[in-house]
């Protein structure tokens, strides 16, 4: 070996160990900042991270009909949604909302861990597991479904009853699944599950490869109604699971989970005390009764004005109503006729007028804003 | 193809003598047509029975196919969500910044042909039909006659390029030479000029970049950063130095060991805390790591396929190390594996369609899931992915005749 080459090679040996002691001083420097960081994060992190970056980042689903899809023109809009807007009101005015996409079900958790977003709102159904074990926390209930059936309206089906020996399309891999085998060896019945993601199940249902369509009702509902012939097929009343679908924040910030829940149980006690984006703006200007001027964060006849403390200014829900409305309008504007609100869980506030299978009426209640 | 029976003994005689093929071309229509027809339709009874049964195959699927194009598919999931389909939330207003972008592509395209090679019967039948087939969908519904117009100018601007560059004499003169690096720069710089005319002066960030926009911006990055990354890496696995050709070998297996998937998991998760910056930027960078690692392999075996001869040549006639890998063994190396890049190339632009998969982003599929979430497109699903594919075959199929005119040009195969 000449000189010149184990020189080079010398060379290049210590030009490696240097990068890599520079890389390893990189490293733990950036896992120093970090605990740094983690460490001043108490009081409300999430909360101060969206103040100071003037944007909320809610995590939603963009492929699910009614609650969270996009438009023609790319904007994101659903039920889900409105919920987005109305926390982003409520921190405050010139909070601009942005949309992180969180369709798949795998990485919502860990987009929401990681802190890529803030709150996630994507139908989610409220679990002892996740609360538990994804770092997850979860706020009040928006939407109360349960697991329901479509079928063919010629099958003469017309409850669990009818399915023993069925074939029942169902979404592989889902609470959906696990939910119907438990009832059907409740019931002592056998059927063949035919499983697949919703789009092929969907399809197989349409062709008749299996008899009854399992999935959350007001899923099933929304996709029946669009249906070529929606005359054709039936949604039954019976619910065999309970599948409250709420907003997700991060464990360990009460005081942000604190905001988001008592948006949505503001929104729903706007309802309920007939404040809507119309009349808020004159509802906190001229308040009727006290109830109403704390919801709004306004005097009440020259008293003052209580602030409950949320980290937030005591006029939150006021404005989150009038960015969105209240429950009722958010829900007739996105939901609306699809899925008749009555024959949801979700109808409480509302008169029970439409004609709906029994045993379907509304848990939806705002708790005590006081 | 076996060859015909030569018609030739017949010839009368003092007639100038053609060669085989000329001569043939020479008889009436009607008998080339029914000799090619027995020679390659009706060769014997077994052929014959092939012969008509795949033809009535093919006409059932024909005739399959255009009832389903035209009666029986409902296209209004496609045309009614092609801002959706091919930009989403790309802002509204800075619409014309993506127009210019198509038109500066389709320009550099036409000046490639021109400079490069020929449009010929089949390319221009090609273009023909996927413009049609591209116009048909923007003017199906109406309220896009902006967009047709767009493109048309875009295709003018394209065969503009091509007529300008096709009359650059074939020959060494200093004005080819200087059209050639003007060629290859505007090319190599296609990317950052479109990125540049997209983000620009109050355009889009990055994370507007959504649909077809979002495919094709993330494709070339992946595809031009893994060459840049796979030639040092080639070069570095065939080092004699071990520390060099053992962390080269190291990145490649590494790389290649885990799925692009998990790559992408990467990007969004652990890239996040290492360098940070946008998403968009992250994916690029796993794209190009990726497909640099797979290129690397592809060049690694060109540079065996090369005799060593060439090397000592090289060093014969005094080179440096420099200039013979950079003036004798890169290019021979790069020219005979144009074939596995490009597959390569394809490949990567198909992957693009998984950031949606598990990215919080969304590309061309990714907004057909959410297009076929609206209520009254909820029956469409198979037209509104069946335009995808289409619109993925569309370029995978163009990239592929490209790359074939190059290699025809570069001579692959020949030498």
């Amino acid at each position: 070996m000449t000189r010149l080459k184990y020189l080079r090679r010398t060379a290049l040996l210590g030009l490696a160990a240097i990068i890599g002691a520079l890389a390893l001083v990189a490293c733990s420097d950036d896992a120093q900042q970090q605990q740094v960081a983690d460490a001043g994060d108490v009081p409300s992190a999430t909360l101060a991270a969206v103040e100071e970056r003037g944007e909320l980042l809610c995590g939603v689903k963009q492929t699910q009909p009614l609650f969270g899809f996009r438009e023609e023109d790319g904007s994101v809009v659903g039920f889900d949604i409105e919920f987005c807007k109305a926390i982003a009101a409520a921190v405050g005015d010139d909070i601009d909302v942005r949309y992180i996409d969180a369709s798949d079900a795998a990485t919502r958790f860990t987009l929401l861990a990681s802190a890529q977003i803030d709150v996630l709102i994507r139908t989610t159904t409220i679990t002892a597991s996740r609360d538990a074990d994804l770092k997850v926390d979860f706020a009040q209930t928006t939407f109360f479904t349960g697991q329901g059936f479509a079928v063919h309206a010629d099958s003469g089906i017309s409850s669990t009853a009818d399915m023993n020996g069925a074939t029942i399309c169902v979404q592989t891999g889902t609470t959906t699944e696990q939910n119907l085998a438990d009832h059907f060896t409740d019931l002592g019945y056998s059927y063949t599950p035919l499983g697949g993601t919703s789009p092929e199940i969907q399809e197989a249902f349409l062709q008749r490869r299996c008899d009854v369509f399992t999935a959350d009702q007001s899923d099933l509902a929304s996709r029946v109604s669009n249906f070529d012939n929606p005359a054709n097929y039936r949604v039954l009343g019976q619910i065999i699971s309970k599948e409250p679908l709420a907003p997700g924040v991060r464990d360990n910030d009460s005081e942000w989970k604190d905001v988001v829940n008592w948006v949505v149980h503001g929104l729903i006690a706007a309802e309920e005390m007939g404040i809507t984006s119309g009349n808020v703006g004159a509802m906190a200007a001229n308040p009727p009764n006290t109830t109403v001027a704390r919801l709004l964060g306004v005097a009440f006849e020259g008293g003052e004005v209580a602030n409950l403390g949320f980290g937030v200014d005591p006029q939150f829900i006021q404005r989150a109503i009038a960015a969105v409305g209240n429950y009722g309008e958010i829900y007739a504007r996105t939901v609306g006729d699809a899925v008749p609100r009555a024959c949801t869980l979700n109808a409480l506030a509302i008169d029970d007028s439409v004609d709906c299978p029994a045993g379907t009426g509304g848990i939806q209640y705002a708790m005590p804003y006081r | 193809m076996a060859e015909l029976p030569q018609p030739a003994e017949a010839r009368p005689p003092g007639r100038v003598v053609l060669p085989p093929h000329r001569e043939r071309a020479r008889r009436p229509f009607a008998d080339r047509a029914r000799d090619w027809a027995r020679h390659n339709l009706f060769p014997s009874r077994g052929g014959t029975l092939l012969t008509l049964i795949s033809f009535a195959l093919l006409v059932l699927l024909l005739c399959g196919v255009i009832w389903y194009v035209f009666f029986g598919a409902d296209w209004s999931v496609v045309s009614s969500n092609r801002w959706l389909l091919f930009a989403g939330s790309f802002p509204r207003d800075e619409e014309w910044r993506l127009w210019v972008g198509v038109a500066v592509v389709f320009f550099m395209i036409g000046v490639a042909y021109g400079l490069w090679s020929r449009f010929n019967r089949r390319d221009l039948l090609f273009v023909a039909i996927a413009s049609a087939f591209l116009i048909f969908l923007m003017a199906h519904g109406g309220a896009a006659a902006w967009s047709s117009i767009w493109f048309l100018v875009a295709l003018a601007l394209m065969f503009g390029g091509y007529v300008v560059a096709v009359r650059i004499p074939r020959d060494n003169s200093r004005l080819r030479v200087r059209a050639n690096r003007i060629g290859i720069a505007l090319i190599a710089l296609a990317l950052p000029i479109v990125l540049l005319i997209l983000m620009v002066g109050g355009g889009a960030v990055s994370t507007d970049f959504d649909g077809f926009v979002l495919n094709v911006i993330l494709a070339p990055v992946g595809i031009v950063g893994g060459l840049v990354v796979a030639i040092p890496l080639a070069i570095g696995r065939a080092s004699s130095l071990r520390i060099i050709s053992w962390t080269c070998t190291a990145y490649i297996e590494l790389v290649r060991g885990a799925p692009l998937l998990g790559w992408l998991f990467v990007a969004l998760f652990i890239l996040d805390d290492v360098i940070g910056g946008s998403l968009v930027v992250r994916t690029m960078v796993v794209l190009a790591v990726f497909t640099g690692a797979y290129m690397a392999e592809y060049i690694r075996g060109g540079l065996q396929a090369l005799h060593h001869g060439q090397d000592e040549a090289a060093r014969a006639v005094g080179l440096s190390r420099r200039q013979t890998l950079q003036l004798i063994i890169m290019p021979q190396a790069l020219r005979v594996s144009i074939p596995p890049l490009v597959g390569q190339a394809i490949s990567i632009w198909k992957d693009t369609s998984l950031v949606s998969v598990i990215l919080p982003m969304r590309e061309l599929k990714g907004n057909a899931d959410s297009a076929i979430a609206q209520t009254e497109f909820i029956a469409d699903r198979i037209e509104a992915y069946v335009f995808v594919a289409v619109i993925f075959w569309i370029v995978a199929f163009t990239m592929s005749r490209i790359s074939q005119r190059v290699e025809r040009a570069q001579g692959v195969g020949e030498r």
